[in-house]
């Protein structure tokens, strides 16, 4: 059961899906919810990201808009209009119809319809996402499963050298975008194509051809389970887990060989990357080399972010970890993964690991800490003020930032985090 | 589409010893996450070096709470918020889901009463229960009415005015609102905005109220006059030179202060007209589309005569009554030759409309009309005047500014396009007017 939360650092499931349909090439998203859902949804989870327009957006989605008739008498007939007139003149390549909770809760059989335009030959499909089934997360898996077991057609032939990448949740992990492109970037370079769904204009013939690639590689101990099955049952593509997201040489260096064993690429074509990307670093890295400041820090935010950021900024940046809070919603049996790699730390002793959504708690235990730096959400900025610590947005939710193709990911990206942590004002 | 949930949590976020429980799925505390951010914006203005986030609790309702009831959660959040910061109020707000399990705030909230020391006000705001935005506002004024004042009556105060104002009202906007009701000698009671529940007990010691835009608190305002002999006046939003005159004289008519405020205009005036002449010669003959809030649809329709602009077109979110005088007043400015689409924002009408009418300015909402070339702007400020009347020669300056250089929006239209169908554009922008319906 769900616990009461102040502040909450997630959407429902219903914004979770839309910040992912939205990013795929030409997809349309199409409501059959209350009135405020859009506006909730976009302002809630998109523009809570930093980011703000896409193709179809805010109040330009397409809506059943809910009301008291419809509650009592059902939104059925709503609905069949509502997807008549979308398809007549929304120009997409894929249409998604999103369920808010009145929906869902009234019992609409809006598998069934969509089932009928399904029939009729639209590219057409119902994703379950009622607010009350769960968080941002759960409405992201939710599409990845519908990708995965609607949408995707038995392979054509094997492509040794293509990954399907998930995990990156869009607008819910901050520097989602850039984090995925600079992660592709990587691959790209040792010769592997990526499949990232959600950036890169990547649309439906991604989707469908995803049942060819030769592994998933899956940025979460946590999320995606039920895809991963999906793709392994359906498809004989296996998964591979990485805890976090790769930053920094050290990290980065392990995740590409990894990749490269895997999937069998030449050795020399992995170490000739390697020796570039790090040197490319390092000769940036030598000229902050008086500016190094040891800050005992606390971080705030997402699995991802707190275990790459955590992992780079005291294996290769000797900062001082003293809090991790993960503030996505980790089952029990889940939560020794995580702190085992806070504990595994190469050098410093492990911070204290926490478990917390709630912005009350979270903020009783970074009171507690003596900490000069707090990386985390625009809600830790009242905390850090009262403090006096640095502090920069690292996760959701951002709203006083704009944040574009931003990323502390792979080689480049810990440059960048290393530049904002110049503060002496 | 807006939801009433998202106006009654927007009208009351900024009230600073209050915390909110939201009764619902988390996605229902979205819009939070704008006014929140507002609100800091607001403290940062102020000179505050902490910037506090609003304190707001869901209850996080979920499959369980759906099939058996969310009411005890609902219990443990305001248990909660009375000991994590024994506010002096605890405003509860419905759902759609919590309304459709039919969840009993009310009698929850009495209870709670007994528990806590903070005043306990339940807000119905059901989304599907209201199909005009504005009642999220009444809803919340309600309850304000009902479980805050209820009758209490504090002794009246000379020269006290209630000025009903959302969040979204900027810094230099307040202070030229303070400015101008000074000129009437009277000082300003801002609720609910960046308020507390003392300032929400001294409404009734007010001479006079007044709203910052006609859909805002009038039906409270109604009922303050009823309730407690206070006279209201609803007039427009004060942007631009025919409705900041409007504003003021109303209000001074409430407190016999024509004489006063006449003289006032007219030095106005005189000092405004040439600067105002000098922009307008930029502006003059230029066609407008505008969508925006309805009262700020409205107030810029008017701001736009000031400099001899001419409305081809305008789209609000909804229509009431208390704007219904607005509509003779267009006519009467611009003819009938313009095109009023009262439609709960619906993009893809708007779009097929502004490529029929090709206008030389949008202002509101850019997100579509940008992508068609056309150069954009708001009468939306945080950080500059746009009412009274050196926003006037603001807003004027910023509509020239955004006709002289739309490089963006131009280049934006050769890389991006909206997502209708090329056909869309040759259909009656209106075909849908029943049956399709838009968020």
């Amino acid at each position: 059961m769900s616990r009461i939360l102040q502040n909450p650092r997630s959407s429902c499931a219903l914004g979770g899906a839309v910040a992912a349909v939205t990013r795929i090439d030409r997809a349309i998203p199409i409501y059959h919810s209350g009135p405020g859902c859009a506006l909730q949804t976009f302002s809630g989870q998109i523009h809570a990201s930093g980011g703000h327009s896409s193709y179809v957006t805010g109040v330009g989605v397409p809506c059943t808009n809910m009301f008291q008739q419809e509650v009592i008498f059902g939104g059925a007939q709503r609905l069949r209009e509502t997807i008549e007139g979308s398809l007549e003149v929304m120009d997409g390549d894929i249409y998604f119809v999103l369920t808010g909770c009145t929906a869902d809760i009234i019992g609409d059989d809006t598998a069934g319809i969509v089932e009928e335009f399904v029939r009729r030959g639209y590219p057409i499909a119902h994703i379950e996402t009622g607010g009350f089934k769960g968080d941002s997360y759960k409405g992201y898996e939710s599409v990845v499963n519908v990708l995965a077991s609607r949408l995707t057609l038995e392979p054509a032939k094997k492509q040794p050298k293509t990954v399907n990448l998930l995990g990156i949740t869009p607008s819910q992990e901050l520097f989602w975008a850039g984090n995925i492109e600079e992660i592709s970037r990587l691959l790209n370079r040792i010769g592997v194509a990526v499949n990232s769904f959600f950036s890169a204009g990547q649309g439906i013939e991604t989707i469908r051809s995803s049942s060819e690639a030769a592994l998933n590689i899956i940025f979460s101990p946590w999320l995606c389970r039920e895809a991963e099955q999906i793709y392994r049952e359906k498809y004989g593509i296996e998964s591979w887990r990485y805890s976090g997201i790769p930053v920094g040489t050290t990290a980065t260096t392990a995740f590409l060989r990894e990749i490269g064993e895997r999937l069998q690429i030449d050795e020399r074509l992995v170490a000739g990357v390697v020796e570039q990307e790090e040197r490319y670093v390092y000769d940036y890295l030598e000229t902050v080399v008086d500016n190094l400041t040891r800050y005992r820090f606390a971080i705030v935010g997402d699995t991802n972010t707190v275990l790459g950021l955590t992992s780079f900024l005291v294996n290769d940046y000797s900062q001082i970890p003293i809090a991790a809070v993960i503030t996505d919603e980790i089952r029990d049996e889940d939560k020794s993964g995580i702190t085992a790699v806070l504990s595994n730390l190469e050098y410093s002793s492990a911070p204290e690991v926490h478990f917390e959504q709630d912005q009350w708690k979270i903020q009783q235990i970074l009171r507690r800490q003596d900490l000069r730096m707090i990386l985390g959400s625009s809600f830790e900025k009242e905390t850090a003020d009262e403090l006096d610590t640095i502090f920069f947005n690292v996760s959701f939710p951002t709203r006083d930032k704009i944040i574009l193709n931003r990323t502390y990911a792979g080689y480049r990206g810990c440059l960048t985090l290393v530049e904002d942590m110049y503060y002496n004002f | 589409m807006q939801c009433q949930e998202i106006n009654s949590i927007a009208c009351l976020l900024s009230m600073e010893d209050a915390v909110f429980v939201i009764h619902a799925p988390l996605g229902c505390t979205g819009c939070i996450s704008f006014g929140n951010e507002q609100y800091k914006i607001g403290q940062h203005h102020a000179g505050r070096k902490i910037l506090k986030n609003a304190r707001y609790l869901a209850t996080n309702l979920d499959e369980h709470d759906i099939v058996f009831g969310g009411e005890e959660k609902l219990k443990e959040a305001v248990l909660e918020a009375e000991t994590r910061y024994h506010p002096g109020v605890i405003f509860i707000f419905a759902s759609c889901a919590s309304g459709i399990i039919a969840d009993d705030i009310d009698a929850a909230a009495e209870k709670l009463q007994q528990e806590v020391k903070a005043i306990v006000v339940p807000i119905h705001c059901e989304g599907f229960k209201s199909r005009l935005m504005s009642t999220g506002y009444d809803a919340a004024f309600n309850a304000i009415a009902h479980y805050i004042l209820k009758g209490y009556r504090p002794e009246p105060e000379d020269g006290l005015i209630n000025l009903f104002a959302p969040v979204s009202i900027g810094i230099d906007d307040q202070e030229e609102i303070i400015r101008l009701l000074g000129v009437m000698g009277l000082h300003v009671n801002f609720v609910p905005f960046y308020s507390n529940l003392e300032k929400i007990k001294k409404i009734p010691a007010a001479v006079a109220s007044a709203s910052i835009c006609q859909v805002f608190a009038d039906n409270f305002m109604k009922w303050l006059s009823e309730e407690y002999q206070i006279p209201h006046v609803i007039t427009g939003m004060p942007l631009g030179v025919r409705n900041t005159d409007e504003w003021l004289l109303g209000i001074a008519k409430l407190v016999g202060k024509e004489k006063e405020i006449s003289e006032y205009i007219e030095r106005e005036h005189a000092r405004v007209t040439p600067q105002v002449a000098e922009v307008r010669s930029r502006l003059e003959g230029k066609r407008v589309f505008i969508c925006a809030g309805t009262a700020r649809s409205f107030a810029a329709a008017a701001l736009i005569e000031d400099y001899g602009m001419k409305l081809v077109g305008m789209e609000t979110p909804s229509y009431e009554e208390v704007v219904s005088g607005r509509v003779d007043k267009l006519i009467e400015l611009y003819g009938d030759n313009f095109i009023l689409d009262i439609a709960n924002m619906q993009p893809f009408e708007q779009s097929n409309l502004v490529n029929r009418l090709q206008p030389d300015l949008f202002i509101g909402m850019a997100a579509w009309a940008a992508k068609q070339g056309v150069p954009t702007m708001h009468v939306n400020e945080a950080k500059r005047p746009t009412m009274g009347y050196d926003g006037i020669l603001y807003l004027g300056r910023k509509m020239v500014d955004a006709i002289d250089n739309p490089g963006f929006n131009v280049k934006l239209a050769r890389h991006k396009r909206l997502p209708y169908r090329d056909s869309w554009y040759g259909e009656d922008p209106f075909k849908y007017h029943k049956e399709l319906g838009g968020a």
